[in-house]
């Protein structure tokens, strides 16, 4: 008898585990995501997606290596540097605020379990110019964007490693974020999924659709349609207004969390900005 | 199964009728038909914001409306406000309608 209700009960519990799919976590669409745009484009490693576009096009990427023989942002890299050396007005410097600065790109976003939020980099900067009497900088471009540059370039080659933490503020963060990525919004009904996964490497007009794998790794970028470098929350407002959503403000908290999402869903990938595109 | 498809004909076609006719009118002048639509569409685009679904010209849509109603043009002011309207209420239903989203299945 107590065979058949050990028997019996065994029997059940499988079945409910076949029924409830596994909670899936971070890891889970870590693995889900990357395998996603693997299969997409057969035959692109992993790093390579750190190239955007140029990695699944070849014509694209032939004018794009044309542009990297005088990268367009190198002022910037110089100007950033300069940026960076400079104390401030109280005699103290980033330095004072990033002891392992500069290349410090990969330490962002990251949960800040004191504050309770997702922390950026460009969040940090103006924190830290704050504390020192600084007037915080702006954040889609200009300043924030050139001191970012040099620090991007100071990176360049360090994995992308965002950790989601077993706290859950921070999975409630991340959560957020993937909700953001994955929702349609907008008078065109489209989402950051529909564009960068449904169809990645197809054409909208003349230009390639890019992979969202990869998409955090470059920036800040120098885009030839700005004429400038621009931070990753000044285009994440320009796709929202793309698909006629109100954009959100530039380090808002949708705007952090969806960093948060995206950047970790790029972890492993080798960080290369600041980049130059279209 | 047709009694179905046909109540929900029905619905769709009401849903479809209230969103192109707007709210009713209050008021018998122009001017206070634009203000009644004007505040009806300020209500939805705040209902829109506040479940983060506002669209991009809504805004842009509610100052126009106000530029050509201080001309006195309160038929074009009324047209844009109400366009505004039915924008916050659809950009408010998208947002409720989004609220759950998971993977997709070009993803599984």
């Amino acid at each position: 008898m107590l065979k058949r209700i050990i028997t019996l009960a065994g029997t059940l519990g499988l079945c409910l585990s076949l029924a409830t799919p596994a909670q899936a976590g971070p890891k889970e669409d870590l693995a889900r995501f990357q395998h996603f745009y693997l299969k997409r484009f057969p035959g692109v490693p992993l790093k390579e997606f750190a190239n955007g576009v140029y990695a699944i096009d070849k014509v694209s990427r032939e004018n794009w290596e044309a542009i990297e023989e005088f990268p367009p942002y190198e002022p910037y890299v110089e100007e950033g540097k300069e940026m960076w050396n400079t104390p401030f007005k109280d005699g103290k410097g980033y330095k004072d605020c990033f002891p392992d600065g500069p290349a410090i790109k990969a330490d962002y976003p990251r949960w800040d379990a004191a504050s309770k939020r997702v922390l950026t980099l460009e969040l940090a900067i103006n924190e830290c110019r704050q504390a020192h009497g600084e007037k915080p900088l702006k954040y889609k471009k200009g300043p924030i964007a050139i001191l970012t540059a040099y620090i991007a370039w100071e990176s360049r080659g360090k994995p992308t490693h965002v950790v989601i933490p077993d706290d859950p503020d921070a999975r409630a963060a991340y959560e957020r974020g993937k909700r953001f990525w994955l929702a349609r919004r907008g008078q065109l009904n489209f989402s950051c999924a529909t564009c960068h996964a449904q169809n990645a490497g197809k054409h909208i007009r003349a230009d390639i659709l890019s992979p969202a794998l990869g998409h955090t790794t470059h920036f800040p970028v120098y885009r030839s349609k700005w004429g400038e470098l621009g931070t990753l929350h000044r285009r994440f407002t320009g796709c929202n207004k793309q698909v006629r959503a109100k954009p959100f403000k530039p380090q808002s908290e949708q705007y952090r969390d969806l960093e948060y999402f995206l950047t970790y869903m790029s972890n492993g990938i080798p960080l290369n900005g600041p980049g130059a595109r279209k | 199964m047709k009694t179905l498809s046909l109540f929900r004909a029905a619905g769709l076609a009401l849903v479809l009728t209230g969103l192109a006719n707007g709210p009713a009118l209050a008021g018998d002048s122009a001017q206070a038909q634009y203000e009644d639509m004007y505040q009806q569409a300020k209500a939805a685009q705040k209902r829109a914001a506040s479940v983060e679904g506002e669209w991009r010209d809504i805004g842009k849509f509610l100052k126009k409306a106000q530029a050509l109603a201080k001309k006195g043009d309160y038929e074009a002011a009324f047209k844009l406000a109400r366009k505004a309207y039915i924008q916050g209420k659809l950009g408010y239903t998208q947002a409720l309608s989004q609220q759950k989203v998971d993977w997709p299945s070009y993803f599984k």
